[in-house]
């Protein structure tokens, strides 16, 4: 191996320990028997864990962030499918312009938009709710559904569909059962990812939610920015096992639909 | 059968209609509030623009705000252009372990992580404490609350942006065109620069423009690791709200990140297609 493949090789590995340290020392610390968030712990214990599980003011918030990140996986994952088939499918001028258009939530800031939720739901009395959130999460989880679901459908054979038409499927029937089973892999990761964004969005949170909506990643924020709880270093354990879980499900959900495609 | 495919293709279009309607009423409408917000005090009025015009304070935000997000852009590239070309080089199986290990941060909560670099960074942190023992310090540094702390941070989270559509076209390289230059004579370095540099810049430019875009309207990183020095409009726009209630300001803010960030935008896809540059952020 040559001096710089190696340089290179070093330079792999001090990145990668610098995008994977966070997690890892904030999953080790949280075994910590004493509340100075020592690292390596000390002495170990699970009694933050406990701590989130029985505190009433924590554990309620992650279930209401679970509640609302089912509602907008789903909401998301229907708006986005549908968009995404009639983009691909349909034949409509300024179809470009339409799809830049539903792409565009990923890089207008979420501030702004959240600032936008703001206006909007106290003009509607709906702020501090969770329908507030449900709402403002379809917006940001959309947009990936779209791309995801568009990048699968671009590999699938459109004549399957017109052998189903002309074989007298029905609009509907040839859409439920022979579109949407050629994507249902994509359709599932794309979900996952649609739940994982809601479940994590601080920023909409902090802009549309109040003492009577509070979500988990809300509750972390204010309890950071006063003062820091070790309770925090579980959670944020807790969290990120729920995204590996997530991409291991998409992963393997990715199998899935590349054996979908050799059939 | 051109008459079935048309009707056929009539009816797939109608399947934008739903996700169409949610986007005006929860996306247009809620930014149109916020050009209301703006230009109204209940009179058509253009003074929160000439005080965020004639305002040093709101000036210093936008400056930190481009002074943080140039930065971000600049490390991000310097450090995701080498670890792309290796993934792009190695094998199949050392690039997934790569894969892997730049996946599950890039999904993990951005809380989580920023959370994280407060404990890491902090005064008695496992950095500090590194520093103190192997002797290059004598005593803690300020690590947290200043723009090192944020760029740490923003570059932890940006970086993945970076790499994945330098990857994207970096893999689609012919390195038997690599190969070919080589077997020519020419030296490694020159091959790198005369042969591979040119062919990734497209990539480099998506990159670059994905992580100044997400960067100019970062919000949790800066608001919990930056210092007085780093106030961003993003930042501010939250002060405006929730402690100065001045929500004419607020949306004037929003309006002008806006038109930087829709301004960037427009003119990026124009000149490159708008699938190179979300194309890599669902890798």
């Amino acid at each position: 191996m040559s001096a710089s493949r190696i340089a290179l090789w070093v330079l792999a590995a001090v990145l990668l320990t610098f995008l994977t340290a966070p997690i890892v020392v904030i999953m080790i610390t949280s075994f910590n028997a004493t509340p100075y968030m020592e690292f390596p712990p000390r002495s170990l214990s699970l009694r933050w864990y406990a701590n989130f599980f029985s505190s009433p003011q924590w554990y309620d918030t992650a279930l209401l962030s679970l509640r609302v990140a089912v509602m907008t996986m789903i909401a998301a994952t229907v708006f986005g499918t549908a968009a995404a088939i009639g983009i691909v499918r349909g034949s409509f001028r300024g179809r470009r312009a339409l799809e830049a258009f539903f792409v565009s939530p990923m890089v207008v800031p979420i501030v702004v938009i959240a600032l936008g939720f703001y206006f909007l739901f106290t003009g509607y009395q709906l702020l501090d709710t969770p329908l507030a959130l449900f709402l403002g999460h379809t917006v940001i989880a959309t947009p990936l559904v779209i791309v995801m679901v568009r990048a699968a459908l671009q590999t699938t054979n459109p004549a399957m569909e017109f052998a189903a038409r002309s074989l007298g499927a029905n609009f509907w029937r040839a859409l439920w059962h022979v579109t949407l089973p050629s994507i249902k892999a994509a359709m599932g990761s794309a979900a996952a990812f649609a739940f994982l964004i809601s479940f994590d969005d601080v920023v909409i949170a902090i802009f549309v939610a109040g003492p009577d909506s509070t979500t988990l990643p809300k509750r972390m924020w204010e309890t950071i920015r006063f003062e820091i709880d070790p309770t925090l270093t579980a959670i944020s354990s807790l969290l990120t096992l729920v995204a590996v879980v997530v991409l291991v499900a998409v992963q393997s959900l990715r199998r899935i639909g590349a054996a979908d495609r050799m059939e | 059968m051109i008459k079935t495919a048309r009707f056929w293709h009539s009816r797939e279009g109608a399947l934008v209609l739903p996700a169409l309607v949610f986007y005006l009423l929860v996306y247009v409408y809620p930014l149109s509030r916020i050009a209301e917000w703006s230009f109204f005090a209940p009179d058509f009025t253009l003074k929160f623009y000439r005080e965020v015009l004639a305002e040093p304070t709101y000036f210093k935000a936008l400056g930190n705000t481009l002074e943080i997000s140039v930065l971000v852009t600049l490390f991000c590239l310097l450090l995701g252009y080498p670890l792309a070309y290796l993934m792009t080089t190695t094998s199949t199986r050392a690039r997934r372990v790569i894969t892997v290990l730049i996946l599950i941060p890039f999904w993990t909560s951005v809380l989580v992580r920023t959370f994280a670099w407060l404990v890491i960074l902090g005064r008695n942190g496992l950095v500090n404490r590194l520093l103190v023992e192997v002797g290059l310090v004598g005593e803690p540094q300020k690590l947290l609350f200043n723009m090192f702390g944020v760029q740490v941070g923003m570059v932890q989270v940006l970086l993945p942006f970076m790499v994945f559509p330098l990857y994207g076209v970096m893999s689609r390289i012919d390195l038997n065109v690599m190969r070919v230059a080589r077997s020519l004579g020419a030296p490694p370095h020159k091959v790198f620069v005369h042969v591979f540099l040119p062919l990734s810049l497209p990539g480099v430019a998506a990159g670059c423009i994905l992580v100044f875009l997400l960067a100019i309207g970062f919000y949790v990183t800066p608001a919990l690791l930056g210092g007085p020095g780093q106030i961003t409009l993003a930042t501010m726009i939250d002060m405006m709200i929730t402690t100065f209630l001045n929500f004419g300001f607020a949306a004037t803010l929003g309006i002008v990140l806006l038109v930087v960030v829709g301004g960037i935008f427009a003119l990026v896809s124009a000149l490159l297609g708008l699938n190179r540059i979300v194309g890599g952020g669902s890798a």
